[in-house]
């Protein structure tokens, strides 16, 4: 018979020496409150019980305070983290011998994920959501996800009781000026995506502009693809087209699509301000 | 440990599920010239054929037809391959290159992953489109590499894979196996003395629908969209799901290697590794 305690503790372990910075596990059926029909883990997987979250593969520190723009914008580290989950998926399957769902990384429709990985990680006591909108991690702050569904019974993670969200130098901001970094750094009222408060020392989100903040973080990705492919099919001078095909947008959302494991995002602003974003650890 | 086990060890150790080793030799009595492993790497020796895992069993068991349409595989058999490589050239001495195996013209490679798996006695052809199965795992995924290392070959198959004992018991019954009963569209073939006796199947059928989304799907729509006339239509085109889906399984290629598993998912062969609590 198996011990879920043993097995939980096994599969964490494994997780962390595979390259996860966290992990956590989460109860299925604590997604039914929260996740609409067909995107909880029993409607993808059968007889789920739990959800196995890892998290990592984050920009580095060095990332962070890297001078040039395009840094973080052409070397994203997300994959790095799929594989962990991955590995857990199959490790599930041929030590404990349970079923095993690796969660897929990309939507079933439009923009709509199979399961919320965020949700995923706030339900496996991994982080809590910032004003932002990432889900942080109290002592790494903003980090990548993975998740596999599984009907092994493991040992279920408390949700995080103290939040990394708002950090104590945002409450300070706050009390000052009215506002926080993120807030500052992107305000919905002027051209921005984020709109928010703080409230008892917790973050209140008031407005998160989804459409414009997509068109920003993901410049060079399938959206930015689309778009020049339309103008370039729409312009009917030869020349203008040859420009458009050739040009540094178009060049650059094929490089993003085929380097799609480091050519995640291209704005980060709202956590490169972020003093909760970052990680406890202090660096030279 | 042998030197062909202690290159196989190194393979299992990186992920792989099976490692088979094949004689260059052996590839020239059924590959044509300009394909075989010396025509790639000069004294080539050798050949090591890794498989490694493809979703999971909780992903053949999910319910929502897309989670395998992108489930994510690790491909870790080219990890497999990368790693006895390195073992080889820097441990041994001896060249090792990874074989390539994405196609040059139409669905050509310049080497056959499926045959380089039948001559290491990792599988044999199937009736599902002659998917190479794995007497104990059944569907994988393989990569290989060739070396001027001489190898101990593998043994070959002693049985087929296919035609499992319930499908030939299923073909005396009704004339039919589970992959041809449920993809006629795609399949055909019999069977005499429980073995396969002929086996063919619509390749570009088949194609179109395993690979609904990919640079074949790209390609259509491309098309479709330079054809277009109607500028909202282009617009409509380009927008839509099947659009975008094309253009995010070029980047997320890992993840969107095929999105239909009917015969496979049928196959009883390995199945025992697809029954979990």
């Amino acid at each position: 018979m198996t011990d879920f305690a043993v097995a939980t503790k096994q599969i964490k372990t494994l997780a962390l020496k595979a390259g996860a910075t966290v992990v956590g596990v989460a109860d299925a059926a604590a997604f039914d409150v929260h996740a609409p029909v067909k995107h909880r883990p029993a409607d993808l997987l059968p007889g789920a019980r739990t959800v196995v979250v890892v998290g990592g593969a984050q920009p580095r520190a060095g990332d962070w305070v890297a001078t040039s723009p395009w840094l973080l914008s052409t070397m994203g580290t997300t994959e790095r983290i799929q594989g962990v989950g991955r590995r857990v998926a199959q490790a599930i399957e041929s030590e404990l011998g349970y079923y095993a769902l690796f969660v897929p990384p990309g939507t079933a429709s439009g923009d709509t994920p199979f399961l919320s990985l965020m949700l995923a990680a706030e339900l496996a006591g991994l982080g809590t959501r910032s004003l932002a909108g990432p889900v942080l991690n109290r002592d790494h702050g903003f980090m990548y996800w993975s998740a596999v569904i599984t009907t092994a019974p493991l040992e279920v993670d408390p949700p995080d009781a103290a939040p990394a969200c708002p950090a104590p130098p945002c409450r300070e901001m706050w009390e000052r000026e009215g506002t926080t970094p993120c807030l500052r750094v992107c305000p919905i009222d002027a051209g921005g995506c984020l709109g928010g408060r703080l409230e008892h020392d917790r973050p209140v989100r008031t407005a998160y502009d989804a459409g414009r903040c997509n068109t920003r973080v993901h410049t060079h990705w399938v959206g930015g693809f689309q778009k020049v492919l339309e103008e370039t099919l729409n312009e009917p001078d030869r020349e203008r087209r040859k420009m458009l095909v050739y040009g540094d947008f178009m060049t650059r959302t094929l490089w993003a699509i085929t380097y799609s494991s480091t050519n995640i995002a291209q704005c980060f602003e709202c956590m490169r301000v972020c003093p909760a974003a970052h990680g406890l650890k202090e660096m030279r | 440990m042998t030197v062909t086990e202690t290159v196989k060890a190194v393979g299992l150790r990186a992920g792989a599920r099976v490692v088979g080793v094949a004689s260059a030799e052996a590839f020239r009595a059924g590959v044509p010239e300009g394909y075989r492993p010396e025509d790639i790497l000069p004294g080539a020796r050798s050949v090591v054929v890794a498989g490694g895992d493809g979703p999971t069993a909780g992903a053949w068991r999910s319910a929502d037809h897309r989670v395998m349409e992108i489930t994510g595989y690790d491909l870790r058999e080219n990890v497999a391959i990368h790693a006895m490589c390195d073992h080889i050239e820097r441990e041994l001495g001896h060249y090792a290159v990874q074989a390539p195996s994405l196609p040059v013209h139409g669905h050509e490679p310049p080497m056959s992953m499926m045959h380089a798996a039948e001559l290491a006695g990792l599988g044999s052809r199937s009736f599902a489109a002659h998917i190479i199965l794995n007497p104990e795992y059944g569907l994988l995924y393989y990569a290989a590499l060739i070396t001027t290392l001489p190898l101990e070959p593998s043994p070959p198959l002693a049985e087929p894979a296919c035609p499992h004992p319930g499908c030939v018991a299923m073909y005396k019954r009704i004339g039919t196996t589970p992959c041809l009963r449920v993809c006629p569209a795609c399949l055909s073939g019999t069977m005499q003395n429980a073995r396969i006796e002929t086996s063919t199947y619509d390749r570009e059928k088949c194609h179109s629908r395993a690979q609904t989304y990919g640079i074949g799907s790209f390609q259509k729509a491309l098309l479709a969209l330079v054809d277009e006339q109607d500028k909202a239509r282009r617009h409509d085109i380009i927008y839509s799901d099947f659009f975008t889906k094309s253009v995010e399984s070029l980047g997320f290629f890992r993840d969107s290697i095929a999105q239909c598993f009917e015969c496979m998912r049928v196959c009883p062969v390995g199945r025992k590794y697809r029954k979990l609590q």
